[in-house]
């Protein structure tokens, strides 16, 4: 448990940096709210798509506030609370005027064409220290806190991190409401998730 | 050696004239600060400052970029990319640069390999059909070149700033497309008389169910255009995974929000498609609107066709440039109708001398064209293009500001600096 409170604590420590690092100073005593409204952005948000749509937004209260009223009738679970300090939140740091610098990402691989499991000589070997923060960004969402489940299943000793096959599987095409990442994580990147899921 | 990957997609763009880096898509929540910790922690400083590896120096970066094969990533989770638009230098667009965008990312394996695929014709038809994708191929087969873009392409251009993906330029390509006409499909079903929208469905889903259907329909009469095609090749290419495969619709001439991908399900029905995507979704205004304004249905129409716009290609913004002769090169389309021309302006509009049209003219594809600009003055400066369809229609400096960011087509801009 110790352990998963460190990664939720890395995790959030780490959108803060991004998300306030770039807005300047921001006033005291706001600072615990909006941690909880970063986690919500992971948590919630995150679980259909990805933070840096949200970071690349600059849009107004009344339009904050329809957005997320919007993702809420589609199923984004959030309490009238969570809502407004959500609002609150997003229409403080991406409003219109806020600055230019959007964070981006390149890929190198526009067109991965993978359709068969990936032999074994194919799958990088993983680093247990680097699989935590990619975990917390990408799979903590639906997975909980250090792999303890949530929306999807507990992961933290689940069978299937050692069932190579099935593992790559899914992680890479998908099965069920589980979204297929063949082509928004890169090989190294699930082999060090695999690898920091193994630790637990 | 395990980060070296990562490193190289560590690269600097030049966006707005101003010089970004940009990162990978190894974490897309974490910051510059976190992902260069990790490199210095995983590599040691000397491998960050190598040669080999594209630090912030815009300048020495151009040419290394330009040879890049890569996307601009735009949300990393269902991917969105577009395109760096000096890839605009070739008529046809390569697959591996064309842009990438769906509401939910491709659906999974099992739903799309050839063997479970079938599509489905229903609806307002005397024949129902279920087709393998060997069926299909049994139609004649037709080619069509047409420039495939997003209907929110240049959203991020608009003030004020609207809510969606941020597109700045390059959500566009052209292509050759492959398959069977849509017209031959309809005509095997027995088309009923009272089918006036055909209603597209891909196999891709969203990850909760409360979330609506990626639902379109186009009208009777675009579906029964003997251009309008079912494509199952790209560039001479089976259709890739993220392009649509192994079926997707191409309606020259129109947005790519009815160029739906994945494609398993045509119903033929008396009414538009229902749902957001078709009703709430993807309209836009049919008089000039102000933001906060309350816009009634009636004043919304479905973004369709495309309307006339140009891009410059080379040189690219930011660049430094030798004084002498420059050429100047992009390219130009527009909906259902032809370019006719493009203009180059090198004093912010006041005038504006003709560029030369160049390469292949096909009736759907974008427009090739240049400009020999005699680069004297020193100093910064901004090329702009403005193209003329056929009919008239010109692009304006800046496109009315709409509440989904659709359908921009304001001047293009490019700002360069001429060495002294």
């Amino acid at each position: 448990m110790r352990l998963a409170t460190r990664v939720v604590a890395v995790c959030l420590l780490g959108l803060a940096t991004l998300l306030l690092g770039r807005a300047g100073a921001v006033p005291e005593g706001r600072i615990g709210s909006d941690a909880r409204a970063e986690g919500l952005v992971l948590a919630r948000c995150g679980t259909c798509h990805s933070t840096d749509l949200i970071m690349q937004q600059r849009l107004d209260r009344p339009r904050w506030q329809a957005t997320v009223g919007k993702m809420i009738h589609w199923g984004a679970e959030l309490s009238d609370e969570e809502a407004d300090l959500l609002v609150e939140f997003l229409a403080a740091r991406f409003h219109p005027t806020a600055s230019g610098l959007v964070p981006l990402s390149e890929i190198g691989e526009a067109e991965p064409l993978q359709a068969e499991p990936l032999s074994m000589q194919e799958r990088p070997n993983g680093v247990a220290q680097q699989g935590a923060a990619l975990f917390a960004t990408n799979c903590q969402a639906c997975h909980g806190a250090g792999a303890g489940g949530g929306f999807g299943p507990k992961l933290a000793g689940n069978p299937i991190l050692h069932a190579e096959a099935s593992f790559w599987e899914t992680v890479l095409y998908g099965r069920g409401s589980m979204p297929a990442w063949e082509h928004g994580l890169s090989r190294q990147d699930i082999a060090d998730i695999q690898a920091w899921l193994k630790t637990l | 050696m395990v980060y070296q990957a990562r490193l190289v997609e560590v690269v600097v763009m030049s966006s707005s004239g101003e010089s970004l880096v940009r990162e990978a898509s190894v974490a897309p929540a974490m910051s510059r600060r976190t992902l260069l910790g990790r490199i210095i922690q995983g590599l040691g400083l000397s491998l960050v400052l190598s040669p080999a590896i594209p630090v912030v120096q815009a300048r020495e970066q151009v040419v290394e970029i330009s040879e890049t094969d890569r996307l601009i990533v735009r949300v990393a989770r269902p991917l969105d990319a577009e395109t760096p638009v000096q890839e605009f230098v070739s008529f046809l667009t390569p697959n591996s640069r064309f842009f990438v965008r769906s509401h939910f990312g491709p659906p999974p394996q099992e739903q799309h390999s050839e063997e479970n695929w079938r599509l489905r014709v229903t609806g307002l038809v005397d024949r129902p059909l279920t087709l393998t994708l060997d069926d299909l191929k049994q139609f004649e087969t037709v080619t069509i070149t047409a420039v495939v873009q997003c209907s929110g392409n240049g959203r991020a251009l608009y003030r004020p700033k609207t809510p969606g993906v941020q597109w700045e330029r390059g959500a566009v390509g052209n292509a050759r497309w492959t398959g069977v006409r849509l017209l031959d499909v309809l005509r095997r079903a027995g088309l009923q008389t009272n089918g006036l929208h055909v209603q597209f469905q891909g196999a891709d889903r969203p990850v909760a169910a409360t979330v609506p259907l990626f639902v379109r329909s186009i009208p009777v009469e675009k579906a029964l255009h003997p251009d309008t095609i079912l494509a199952y090749e790209m560039n001479g290419r089976p259709l890739s995974l993220l392009h649509g495969a192994p079926l997707r619709v191409v309606t020259p001439g129109w947005m790519a929000d009815s160029c739906i991908k994945w494609l398993t399900d045509i119903t033929v029905q008396q009414d538009e498609a229902q749902g957001y995507y078709m009703q709430t979704a993807y309209r836009y205004p049919t008089r000039q609107v102000t933001l906060g304004e309350t816009i009634a249905l009636d004043d919304l129409k479905p973004v369709e066709a495309m309307i006339v716009k140009s891009l410059i290609a080379q040189p690219q913004a930011g660049a430094v440039l030798v004084s002498g002769p420059v050429m100047i090169q992009g390219v130009a389309w527009t909906g259902e109708g032809r370019i006719a021309g493009v203009d180059v302006s090198l004093d912010e509009g006041r005038t504006w001398a003709q560029a030369r049209l160049i390469g292949e003219d096909q009736p759907y594809g974008w427009r090739q064209w240049q400009y020999i600009w005699e680069a004297t003055t020193a100093g910064p400066r901004t090329i702009l293009c403005r193209a003329t369809d056929d009919r008239g229609n010109r692009q304006p400096e800046r496109s009315p500001w709409n509440p989904g960011g659709f359908l921009w087509n304001g001047w293009d801009r490019v700002s360069v600096t001429v060495a002294g």
